[in-house]
């Protein structure tokens, strides 16, 4: 399974969502699914599934489902 | 976690990537530009147009005013909010006063609905709950500010009333049980 694969069944899992609902400009707060109790929740799968420890600064900064990959490509996590 | 400054009667308070500095004369437009604004405005109490001349009389009146305290929230050296405490009884000092009432909005449109918004709040509630000793915090929000209920709720608290107008009420233990996971993640440093 490739990174993009693996995002996309992270945001599944934590926010309950169709695979096909997960696109880059999917933002947090802007569907009923997406709220900071699920934030959280995605978080953790997130750094369950890639292995890596966000920061404050980042887990704010993740505000949409591209600027996810991009947070986690300064984890060496390419997509 | 929070650190506390004192300087005579100001707090300074620092913790989950926010810091807390008391409101003064030169943040009051960027406070009334951010209080007109359509999402902060909407969700007030009073939503009324607030002009420069009723700006600078609140700012009088609260510098005066033992009983409420306000807080400009900046985040990485920006200002992005504001945030307060009042003592829920007439003629009782915030600093000694039991019950609470907070308030809180975000200006900094970059901010607004994200998780960084509780980062305020829960700095506050660790100083007022652990500094202060207040027992407990009484919120009103409109019953239609879904929004607002859902955030309150994450941070503990439970409603009491339910009309027009929604009251809520948050016990320290229900917020230090409730908000362990929000703190966790809101408190990470940075790894490089």
């Amino acid at each position: 399974m490739n990174n993009q694969q693996k995002l996309v069944d992270a945001f599944c899992e934590a926010l309950g969502v169709a695979p096909d609902m997960v696109t880059d400009d999917l933002t947090y707060n802007t569907i009923k699914e997406w709220d900071s109790t699920a934030h959280m929740i995605l978080i953790a799968e997130l750094e369950n599934t890639f292995d890596v420890m966000l920061d404050t600064d980042d887990i704010i900064d993740m505000s949409s489902v591209g600027k996810a990959k991009s947070i986690l490509s300064k984890y060496d996590i390419g997509f | 976690m929070i650190t506390i400054k004192q300087q005579q009667k100001d707090f300074y308070i620092t913790g989950y990537s926010v810091h807390l500095r008391p409101v003064v004369y030169s943040d009051l437009e960027q406070l009334r530009e951010w209080r007109n604004s359509a999402f902060v405005s909407k969700q007030m109490l009073d939503s009324q147009y607030i002009s420069a001349e009723q700006q600078a009389a609140w700012f009088m009146k609260v510098s005066r005013d033992d009983s409420q305290y306000h807080w400009i929230v900046e985040y990485q050296g920006h200002c992005i909010g504001s945030t307060n405490i009042k003592a829920r009884h007439v003629g009782e000092r915030v600093h000694t006063a039991k019950e609470l009432e907070p308030g809180l909005y975000i200006g900094d449109p970059d901010y607004q609905g994200n998780i960084l918004a509780f980062a305020p709040t829960l700095a506050m509630y660790d100083f007022c709950f652990n500094e202060l000793q207040t027992q407990s915090f009484h919120a009103v929000v409109k019953a239609t500010n879904q929004a607002a209920i859902k955030y309150n709720q994450q941070l503990g608290y439970e409603i009491v009333s339910q009309q027009k107008l929604l009251e809520l009420s948050l016990q320290k233990e229900a917020y230090e049980r409730q908000t362990v996971m929000l703190k966790r993640l809101l408190s990470r440093t940075r790894q490089s």
